[in-house]
């Protein structure tokens, strides 16, 4: 293997897996900031009734 | 309150004198602008009279389109104007007003004094370039009825026109959020690192990344505008004119303004053709459809109808 393509391929795997990373942690972040209290009868509820879709 | 008003008012004369003041750069004093006319002329005009001697001189210019500086175009007639303040430059071969030109302009002469050469830029007008992309994707080029992109939530969400409408302004939003993203991440993070080839993956990644964050930030903002999107906002990830835009922006190396418009129009495009479809639709209900066709298969009958009326803005060109 030519060493520039592997060298490539880590490269593009480090520089796609931080913005993963830095995103993932992102989106949590702003999932706990803008989190909203759901009413945890209404999941209950809906699992006993019978669901077609 | 007052000082606010003030500081905002400076601001806003701040940023016209900037734009005001990039626009007039790079000129030589005494020539005051260069244009192109048609598909054949280019017409130079000075700020006082030139000698026409000099003027009729066609070693005097040199001109070359701004992607190819080696091959200079031939100027086969001068026609200097009657108030000897234009020039009129006449090519044979027609000229790619697409692409910037690059004019070269020795030793001008005028009452018989050298004032130097200068070089000018000759362009169309840029703002011009930028409304013939957002008009461009929006109706002659339109997603939906031109290049069929998007017809499953096309099809699946123009029953009815509140709906159809509601997911017409999400999908503009996420577009035009997703595609500036996109744009960016393309310019800074994927050409340096020359991993181009993984365009489409980090443009799905992105435009899921938006979708979730206006899903997560507008559930806590705004619930009632929430709940009128409902669904639909997770629709968008499964639409390619999301994606195709992002793709078109990074073939074209269009930057940030150009991508704007391009994704404002592909988003305005799709909202018009969400309205109008819904619009026949919802009048279909009423029709005395053959019961073969009712549904989806004269909803895609009024599609190519549709389809066809667009066909008229084909090859139209504004600017």
């Amino acid at each position: 293997m030519d060493p520039a393509l592997i060298k490539l391929a880590f490269g593009g795997l480090a520089v796609l897996g931080c913005i993963g990373l830095v995103f993932g942690i992102g989106l949590a972040l702003a999932a706990q900031k803008f989190a909203v209290e759901v009413n945890p009868k209404v999941e209950a509820v809906q699992e006993v009734l019978a669901g077609a879709q | 309150m007052k000082f606010i008003k003030c500081y905002k008012l400076m601001a806003v004369a701040v940023v016209i004198s900037l734009v005001l003041i990039s626009g007039c750069k790079n000129k030589h004093s005494y020539v005051s602008k260069a244009k192109f006319k048609g598909d054949h002329n280019i017409i130079i005009t000075f700020a006082g009279e030139v000698d026409t001697a000099w003027a009729k001189d066609v070693k005097n210019y040199g001109i070359y389109a701004k992607p190819d500086p080696d091959i200079q175009l031939t100027i086969s007639k001068i026609i200097p104007g009657s108030d000897k303040k234009t020039v009129d430059l006449y090519f044979s071969d027609a000229i790619d007003q697409n692409q910037p030109h690059i004019l070269t302009i020795k030793n001008i002469m005028a009452d018989g004094k050298n004032l130097g050469s200068t070089v000018v830029e000759v362009k169309k007008l840029y703002f011009g370039f930028l409304f013939s992309i957002l008009i461009g994707a929006f109706l002659i080029h339109n997603f939906v009825f031109t290049k069929y992109l998007g017809l499953c939530v096309f099809f699946g969400t123009s029953q009815k026109q509140s709906t159809a409408v509601g997911m017409g302004i999400t999908f503009m939003i996420v577009m035009v959020a997703s595609a500036m993203m996109s744009w960016a991440f393309y310019q800074f993070i994927l050409k340096p690192f020359h991993l181009n080839f993984l365009q489409i993956v980090v443009f799905i990644g992105l435009v899921s990344l938006s979708v979730q964050a206006v899903d997560t930030v507008l559930r806590k903002i705004n619930p009632a505008l929430f709940k009128a999107f409902g669904v639909y906002l997770v629709l968008v990830i499964a639409n390619c004119v999301i994606l195709a835009v992002p793709l078109i922006i990074a073939n074209n190396e269009y930057n940030a303004a150009e991508s704007f418009m391009l994704s404002l129009g592909a988003g305005a495009g799709f909202l018009l053709a969400l309205f109008l479809m819904s619009s026949v639709r919802e009048k279909l209900e009423l029709a005395n459809v053959p019961v073969t066709y009712r549904g989806l298969p004269i909803a895609f009958v009024v599609a190519g109808l549709f389809a066809l009326a667009f066909m008229g803005f084909s090859g139209m060109v504004i600017f």
